[in-house]
């Protein structure tokens, strides 16, 4: 079975770095960029079959990547974690209007993020 | 009669032939009055002694005729002296006769004087005659027929005198009969033309004189449309209805007039309503201008404000005629000459008070053209904000009545401009604040964002660690980290609710009300807790009585319910228990929230509402918290018109009870 690729996007560095760390240690292979311009970028050239969006980034927000990415055929099956900073209501609404399959909202636990994202792969292997 | 139907007419008709007719019946009365007079007269004075004349006459030749005979056949001479004193007589009594008797009498006469006269002259042959001689019995034979004829003629005579004393007579009686009749056809004729001159009268007079009487009533009755009829009755009765008519006329005039004021009045006070409904001061100035045109039938109004006078602009007019047009001259002059409920008009004569403009202002209003200009200063209390003015092209001139509405307008208009003023700098101020709050919300939101990053990273990390992923950590190490990540989530929390007080006193979640039913939420709340109740070793009891209807904010009430729950639960020793209940009491839904907890300090329960307030003994005990759930608690309570109590013994629990309005 192939190493399953997920795409982390944030601006913040040491976010990045903790997430990619426990992806890693949960056996997943990890692309990690600090925009969204890159993250469209990398998830075009390496099809990651999850991206985990930061919903405020500079310039593209993890909204917009998440809504550009469905609109490609080609990446329109990913799928999409958002980590949002808001608790607004308006904030989730718009990503699963992005469409977007699930969201955590910050600060979260590593291990709550670990266990979302694995539940959403093997709804998607199912 | 048709022609003039005059009574006055009329009646002098009546009455001249009402007179008329009484001079006749009295003309005739004294006609035959007369007549009889002249009748009785002949008769007294002619006929009859006429008579008694003939009959002398005769007598006396009678007694002639017997003492001649007697004489002769005697031939006593005594008898003779009968003869020859009769002789005597007969001249009296034929000159009498002769006196009495008139033109158409003499030949009647003059024939019985002739044949007596021969009588006589054979009378004097027989007296010569011897006495008892043939001669003398020859006399008496030839005398006897002349004699016998006197006789004849005087009985003629006598027979004629008769016949005119009957024919006399009989005129006199026939007069008086006709002047009977004539006199009772007139009286019936006269009693008649009365009659029908009074019925006619009358009538003529009644009728239409009624009808203008009823016209009265009418009016009298509230129908002010009721008219004489001028067509008709007699002239006398026209010119009364007419007058009637006029009175009508004229006092349907003032009834108009008067109504005109009234509409005016309900107009300008009904401007004034409007005026001051509205809000922004240039709403309200260009209210008045428009109604007063309308309204005073102006054909410009301009209004000048003092100057010195902040946010209201300096001129307005109808047409924005004082930008280039006519009343450019006058929006250059200064208003500095009034003052409060100052009043100035073109024909007042004597200005109320000493109000005089300027001539640099009467010259503009020369220049406007207008026929009469009304200026009204524009004022609150003594204040003069500025002047109202109001131009007629064509006049007339403004009344007392047109200044006194126009000065309410005035005084409207100032009060309008007034609270306008005072609404606008309230509106900026209520613009400001609402700024700075939405300034401070997305401050807080900023913040909360901001410090949200690095907290994630802090608690990430710290539950990397923890969890041995960056390798096996000791018991000093782990208890650090430990402590770390304790505080970590105390600051998570801080954020969390300081952000949702923050949202629920700006009043973001006020607008979100809807019809709910607080017996799932409280189902709710209670499924939720059940887990930490449990493993706290707390009891768990609910009493809810629905159904419960609010108009009311599920998010904020489940909040609400949470945080009594989670505090209930946090502060209450293991073995102890909660009791849930929820009911309503007449307009009210009650929740009640008991616990068997710690309790509070009887002194610090005030404060309890209280942003970031923690109980001592809470504090004493280490028990983990914010102090921003009751706070949150409170203000969603306040924002739901609703009241919340605490009771509470340290020690032995406390209750808290709401209540809130039912929908």
């Amino acid at each position: 079975m192939a190493v399953t690729v997920v795409l982390v996007a944030d601006d913040d560095a040491d976010i990045r770095d903790l997430v990619a760390f426990k992806l890693e240690q949960s056996g997943l292979e990890v692309i990690a960029v600090e925009d969204g311009q890159a993250a469209l970028e990398q998830a075009r050239a390496r099809r990651p079959t999850l991206a985990v969006l930061d919903v405020s980034m500079p310039g593209l927000s993890g909204i917009d990547v998440c809504r550009m990415l469905r609109a490609e055929p080609a990446t329109a099956g990913m799928l999409i974690i958002m980590l949002t900073a808001r608790v607004q209501e308006q904030d989730v609404e718009g990503g699963f209007s992005a469409g977007a399959d699930d969201y955590v909202t910050k600060p979260f636990s590593p291990r709550e993020l670990v266990s979302r994202i694995q539940a959403l792969l093997s709804r998607a292997r199912a | 009669m048709r022609r003039d139907p005059s009574v006055g007419r009329l009646l002098t008709r009546s009455f001249a032939v009402l007179v008329a007719l009484i001079v006749c019946s009295g003309l005739t009365e004294m006609t035959t009055v007369l007549v009889q007079h002249r009748v009785v007269r002949e008769l007294s004075t002619h006929v009859q002694p006429l008579e008694l004349a003939n009959a002398r006459l005769r007598a006396v030749l009678g007694d002639a005729q017997r003492g001649l005979r007697g004489y002769l056949l005697t031939g006593d001479t005594q008898v003779l002296d009968t003869y020859l004193s009769a002789r005597g007589e007969y001249t009296q009594a034929s000159l009498n006769l002769l006196e009495l008797a008139t033109a158409a009498e003499e030949p009647a006469v003059d024939a019985q004087l002739v044949r007596a006269d021969i009588w006589w002259a054979l009378a004097e042959q027989q007296r010569r005659a011897p006495p008892r001689s043939d001669t003398a019995a020859r006399f008496v034979t030839e005398g006897k027929p002349l004699f016998q004829a006197f006789v004849s003629e005087n009985e003629a005579f006598d027979r004629t005198l008769a016949r005119r004393v009957t024919t006399l007579q009989r005129r006199s009686s026939w007069l008086g009969g006709v002047t009977v009749v004539v006199v009772i056809v007139l009286t019936l004729v006269a009693a008649a033309t009365a009659g029908v001159a009074a019925l006619l009268t009358a009538r003529r007079i009644t009728r239409p004189l009624g009808a203008v009487a009823w016209v009265l009533d009418e009016r009298g009755a509230g129908r002010l449309d009721a008219r004489a009829d001028t067509g008709r009755g007699p002239t006398e009765i026209r010119a009364v209805a007419a007058a009637v008519n006029a009175m009508a006329d004229e006092r349907e005039r003032i009834r108009v007039a008067e109504g005109d004021v009234a509409r005016l009045r309900s107009e300008v006070r009904e401007l004034g309503y409007r005026i001051r409904a509205h809000l922004r001061v240039q709403d309200a100035i260009s209210e008045a201008i428009r109604g007063l045109a309308a309204t005073m039938n102006a054909d410009h109004v301009l209004v000048r404000m003092a100057p010195g006078q902040t946010d209201v602009p300096q001129y307005a007019s109808l047409g924005d005629e004082h930008v280039a047009g006519r009343l450019a001259p006058l929006a250059a002059c200064d208003v500095g000459w009034l003052s409060g409920g100052d009043v100035w008009t073109t024909d007042d004569a004597s200005p109320a008070g000493d109000v005089q403009p300027p001539v640099a202002e009467i010259r503009a209003c020369a220049e406007a053209g207008a026929e009469a200009v009304l200026t009204v200063a524009v004022s609150v209390g003594e204040e003069c904000l500025g002047a109202l003015t109001l131009l007629r092209d064509h006049g007339p001139a403004f009344t007392p009545v047109d200044v006194r509405l126009v000065e309410v307008v005035a005084a409207d208009l100032g009060r309008g401009v007034h609270l306008a003023r005072l609404y606008e700098r309230e509106q900026h101020l209520v613009a400001r604040l609402q700024e700075l709050d939405t300034a401070k919300t997305d401050f807080m939101s900023t913040v909360s964002h901001e410090l949200r990053t690095p907290l994630t990273s802090i608690a990430g990390y710290v539950e990397l660690l923890l969890d041995a992923e960056a390798g096996e950590l000791n018991a000093p190490q782990a208890k650090m980290l430990d402590v770390i990540g304790r505080n970590t989530r105390r600051l998570r929390d801080l954020i969390e609710e300081m952000l949702i007080l923050s949202k629920i006193e700006s009043g973001a979640f006020s607008t979100s009300r809807e019809p709910v039913e607080l017996v799932s939420l409280v189902e709710h709340a209670v499924e939720v807790i059940a887990p930490a109740a449990a493993k706290a070793e707390v009891t768990l009891h609910t009493d809810v009585r629905g159904p419960l209807p609010l108009h009311a904010d599920p998010d904020q009430l489940d909040r609400v319910l949470m945080n009594l729950l989670a505090n209930a639960v946090k502060f209450t020793p293991g073995g102890g228990e909660v009791r849930v209940a929820a009911r309503r009491e007449g307009a009210e839904i009650v929740l009640v929230v008991a616990d068997t907890g710690m309790g509070i300090p009887a002194g610090e329960q005030k404060a309890l509402f209280t942003r970031f307030f923690r109980a001592s003994n809470a504090v004493r005990q280490a028990v983990p918290g914010t102090g921003l759930g009751l706070a949150i608690v409170n203000t969603v309570v306040d924002n739901h018109d609703g009241r919340i109590e605490v009771e509470s013994a340290e020690g032995a629990g406390t209750t808290f009870t709401i209540r809130l309005p039912a929908a």
